[in-house]
């Protein structure tokens, strides 16, 4: 028998925004915190008066992702003092397209029906069975929905396009668990970036380092600050202000890469990253390879280099890890950038004595 | 007239003419007194036209002369539109008296007008009397200490002058608890001894008074401005501007505070400044690492300010030969070299271990970080199984009760989430109702705010005009009092009124003579013309008769004899009407050919002629004897 999969769905509300113009969290199951309600109402775009309608937005917030679907009501005899409403799907796992499909069918019996029941008993069908009805004569499937195919939706080759050889700048705060930051002012141009950046180092396949919409907020900053490394997408200009906040900022609309004076250090680059950026940028203007070959390419790269830093490693004392043999590693007597990259990615990797 | 001549005389008296007591009409003026009012009229309205002339007149007849052509051509100046000449003041009639002396009187300049433009009040007059002395003062040159007279040195100097020391002054409150109300009761010192120094007393009361009346204004304006619109009590919204100041201050200081910098030396200041403004977190190893750096650094530099110090002794001490010395020095310099590198070697190692126990220290945290989320879903993963296992001997039976369980507690729910709907949706129904209300209510309001602040201003420019015009009406009523109480000039207007009042009676008596008259004319025309036009009809109708009847021709000429008579009635009445018109006018012209005094004026103007003869003759003999 197939491993069944574990529903990972936590919860479902529902904000509403009516004709006085109040953003309203009017239903939710099974709850939520107050702490997740405000979180969840500054996330969709209903609260602000000239804010444009974002169709779909999704984020994570101390481990558990958020996935919101906003439509406008047209005059719809059901509901009747409602102008907005937004679905709100909280979940444990990373799977944008899944969840966009399912609160689309949430919203459409919503229209509809004007009740929550309904969508309750969707939900309910979900979270048991996998399966619901939708308004179309078909039915959602959850399990057509992977995660892996999530993992892969995003086009490695226009990140590629955009930075050229700075984009072996990210790979090398990605392999080194750093702190970046990537800023645009419209969500869906971020969101779009972010969730590619991880796929950069396929050998982890960690989507949990991936706040794709975060406000600067005190609550929300504390918990990013939690986390050791991040990728954090803002629509707010003010963040590159913020130093504390990140070692790499991202300005997509300008399309430059800044490094913080904190973690210039870490990232000094040298003849392997020059190598590294150039195999990314040649894979990537290949026309006829696909974006996951593209992943591919730079996995191996990755593995070979992983592969290297493995041979300085011994088996440590109890038997269970590899740590690090620095003097091995300074006897090769590789350039000083090599030597700080492969320091810090032994670090990041969890293969230092300590 | 004798008003008019009375308030004639007055203004000529104002304009300085020495009008006798006893002369009450314009009839009384001699040509003396006529001469002199004009004269100081004119000097009055145009002090170049009547500098020139001098109001007494001169017993030369020909200088008379000169004198009476110059005054009729400065009056033609001045816009004088009737005729004047000589005659009018040498020979005068009393009319054109008048009618000049009127002219003259409307030109004299009003004093009054001017004073109306100036403000009302003490405090204006002070101001008026401050400004024209600072005028005064600024026209003074300015004259070099040297020359100086005494008055211009308290003007110029220095002296005098006194430095602006403002002290800061304690006045009394109501409020606060009993030991500083009993202070200010008892032991504070009243005002004006609480500064040092006696010349700082009137700094400190100034500025004490602008700081306070400032902020009264400042915080009226603001409170007209926002404080109403945000609807708060004043003391919430004080402090709400002050949260909103704090948080502006924020953003500006983590704006400019530099960022963390365990390269270079880091000051104290700016560190501890990050550090509040990161709010620990990711900042703390990096911040350590900084301290033992920083320690460090101080603990080299410390050592080497000591060893320079003792290199100094040693140098200042020696008495030795200057060569010794030098052999010392570089002996000294040598070691000390020695020293510094050894140093830095020791703080590069030791820089390389912070970095190193850096590194360990975020891995070791991510670790842990790792392990904790492994263990929680190990957790989950492990209560699942043991229920699972509780359920597998009964694998079969289980599974079905469990998806029956399932499926009921799945309708269980929608059941319930059903009960909620009929619950919720009325309440969310009844909150955004409520909501709209609200908004209504406060748009009512801020309605009524806007009014309230309108009604203030309203209040405040009300409050200022009252209080200008009691100023003006007590500043009016004191000179009033203080007025000459010889000319009333109520009764002059009550008069005026009066006659204002008889003149439109006459007036639209006039126009219903006037229009009676013209009706009259029109019957009269009427009748005329229906008189002529029944006699040619008569006329016509006799006379065609008259040829064959002689009882008609009879009729025919009483008729023409009648008519004829009638005709000429009618004509001697309308000449005797014109007659007696004419009678009219020519009293008329008698009466005011007769005030004229012509013969009077005829018999002065011969004798003036003969004596004016007798003047040429003298002048001629004198100017052909040398």
């Amino acid at each position: 028998m197939a491993e069944p999969e574990i529903q990972q769905l936590l919860g479902v509300g529902l904000i509403e925004k009516d004709t006085n113009g109040d953003a309203l969290w009017v239903w939710c199951y099974p709850s939520t915190t107050a702490e997740m309600r405000d979180l969840l109402l500054r996330k969709c775009c209903l609260t602000d008066e000239n804010k444009l309608l974002h169709t779909f937005v999704f984020g994570q917030y101390r481990r558990s992702w958020f996935y919101i679907t906003t439509v406008e009501v047209q005059d719809s005899s059901v509901l009747k003092k409602v102008t907005h409403f937004s679905i709100v799907l909280t979940a444990k796992d990373f799977n944008p397209e899944k969840y966009a499909a399912f609160t689309r069918i949430l919203c459409r019996i919503y229209l509809k029906h004007g009740s929550p029941v309904k969508m309750m008993e969707s939900y309910i069908a979900v979270f048991t069975k996998g399966i619901c009805q939708s308004e179309e004569n078909g039915s959602f499937l959850s399990k057509d929905f992977d995660a892996r195919k999530a993992y892969l939706a995003g086009s490695i080759k226009d990140i590629v396009s955009q930075f050229g050889m700075e984009t072996v700048i990210l790979f090398t705060a990605l392999m080194l668990k750093k702190r970046i930051v990537v800023y645009h002012p419209r969500i869906e141009v971020v969101q779009e970036f972010t969730r590619t950046l991880p796929a950069l180092v396929w050998h982890r396949q960690d989507w949990s380092i991936l706040h794709s919409y975060v406000h600067l907020n005190d609550d929300e900053l504390e918990a990013l600050k939690t986390c050791t490394g991040y990728i954090a997408g803002f629509i707010d200009s003010k963040v590159s202000n913020r130093l504390d906040l990140y070692d790499v900022c991202v300005n997509l609309a300008d399309s430059e890469i800044t490094i913080s004076q904190q973690a210039k250090e870490a990232m000094t680059m040298g003849k392997l990253h020059k190598e590294i950026g150039q195999l990314i940028v040649q894979s990537a203007e290949d026309p006829d390879k696909s974006d996951s070959q593209v992943i591919k390419d730079i996995s191996l790269k990755t593995k070979e280099i992983l592969t290297n830093l493995a041979s300085f490693t011994e088996v440590s004392d109890d038997g269970e890890k590899r740590t690090l043999n620095f003097e091995a590693l300074k006897q090769k007597r590789y350039p000083p950038a090599t030597e700080n990259f492969l320091y810090h990615l032994a670090a990041a990797e969890q293969m230092l004595k300590i | 007239m004798d008003e008019v001549d009375k308030i004639l005389i007055h203004s000529l008296r104002l304009s300085g003419t020495q009008v006798p007591e006893e002369v009450q009409s314009l009839q009384e003026f001699t040509t003396e007194l006529i001469v002199e009012s004009v004269v100081r009229c004119l000097r009055v309205i145009h002090p170049s036209l009547g500098t020139s002339l001098s109001h007494v007149l001169p017993p030369g007849m020909s200088a008379r002369f000169r004198i009476g052509t110059s005054l009729a051509q400065a009056c033609q100046e001045l816009g004088y539109q009737a005729e004047v000449g000589y005659q009018t003041f040498l020979y005068s009639s009393v009319p054109e008296i008048r009618r000049l002396l009127l002219f003259l009187v409307e030109k004299l300049p009003r004093d009054d007008a001017e004073d109306a433009r100036q403000p009302a009040g003490k405090s204006a007059g002070l101001l008026r009397a401050i400004a024209a002395k600072i005028k005064e003062e600024l026209g003074t040159p300015w004259v070099p200490p040297a020359c100086r007279t005494p008055r211009l040195q308290r003007l110029q100097g220095t002296c005098l002058l006194k430095p602006f020391h403002a002290h800061p002054l304690v006045l009394p409150r109501d409020s606060g608890p009993v030991e500083r109300r009993e202070f200010f009761g008892g032991f504070l010192p009243p005002v004006p001894a609480q500064p040092p120094r006696p010349g700082t007393v009137a700094p400190s009361l100034l500025e004490r008074h602008v700081g306070d009346l400032g902020a009264q204004h400042d915080w009226e304006a603001d409170w007209q401005s926002q404080g109403l619109a945000s609807r708060l009590p004043p003391k919430e919204y004080v402090q709400w501007k002050h949260q909103r100041l704090r948080r502006r201050l924020l953003d500006q200081l983590r704006q400019a505070a530099p960022p963390h910098d365990t390269a270079g030396p880091p000051q104290p200041g700016a560190r501890d400044l990050a550090e509040l403004l990161s709010a620990g977190g990711a900042g703390g190893p990096l911040a350590k690492g900084s301290r033992f750096s920083h320690a460090q650094r101080l603990a080299h530099d410390q050592e080497l300010v000591g060893q320079m110090q003792a290199v100094v002794e040693t140098l200042v001490s020696s008495k030795t030969s200057e060569q010794e010395v030098q052999a010392r020095q570089e002996e000294e310099l040598a070691g000390l070299r020695g020293e510094l590198q050894r140093l830095e070697a020791e703080m590069d190692a030791v820089g390389g271990e912070v970095k190193v126990l850096e590194l360990s220290l975020s891995q070791a945290e991510a670790g842990l970080r790792q392990q904790r989320l492994a263990l929680g879903g190990r957790e989950q993963t492990l209560q699942v199984k043991s229920r699972a296992l509780e359920l597998l001997p009964q694998a079969e039976n289980n599974l079905a009760k469990l998806q029956l369980l399932v499926e009921s507690s799945a309708q269980r729910l929608v059941h319930l989430a059903a009960q909620w709907e009929t619950r919720r949706g009325p309440l969310v129904d009844q909150y955004r109702h409520l909501r709209a209300a609200r908004h209504s209510c406060q748009l009512e309001s801020t309605r009524r705010v806007s009014e309230i602040q309108a009604l203030h201003e309203r209040g405040r420019s009300a409050a200022t005009e009252a209080r200008r015009k009691e100023e003006l009406c007590r500043q009016l009523l004191t000179e009033l009092e203080s007025l000459p109480k010889d000319v009333s000039r109520a009764a002059y207007t009550q008069r005026i009124l009066e006659i204002v009042g008889n003149i439109r009676k006459q007036k639209e008596e006039i126009t219903k003579i006037l229009s009676a008259t013209r009706a009259l004319q029109k019957e009269i025309n009427s009748l005329t013309g229906k008189l002529d036009r029944t006699f040619a009809v008569t006329d016509e109708l006799v006379f065609k008769d008259a040829k064959r009847d002689e009882s008609v021709r009879k009729a025919y000429k009483y008729l023409a004899a009648l008519h004829e008579n009638c005709s000429q009635l009618i004509q001697t009445i309308e000449d005797a009407g014109a007659i007696q018109r004419e009678i009219r006018d020519l009293e008329e012209q008698i009466e005011s050919e007769g005030a004229k005094k012509t013969l009077a004026n005829l018999e002065r103007i011969l004798s003036d002629y003969r004596a004016l003869r007798q003047e040429n003759a003298a002048l001629l003999g004198r100017s052909r004897d040398p």
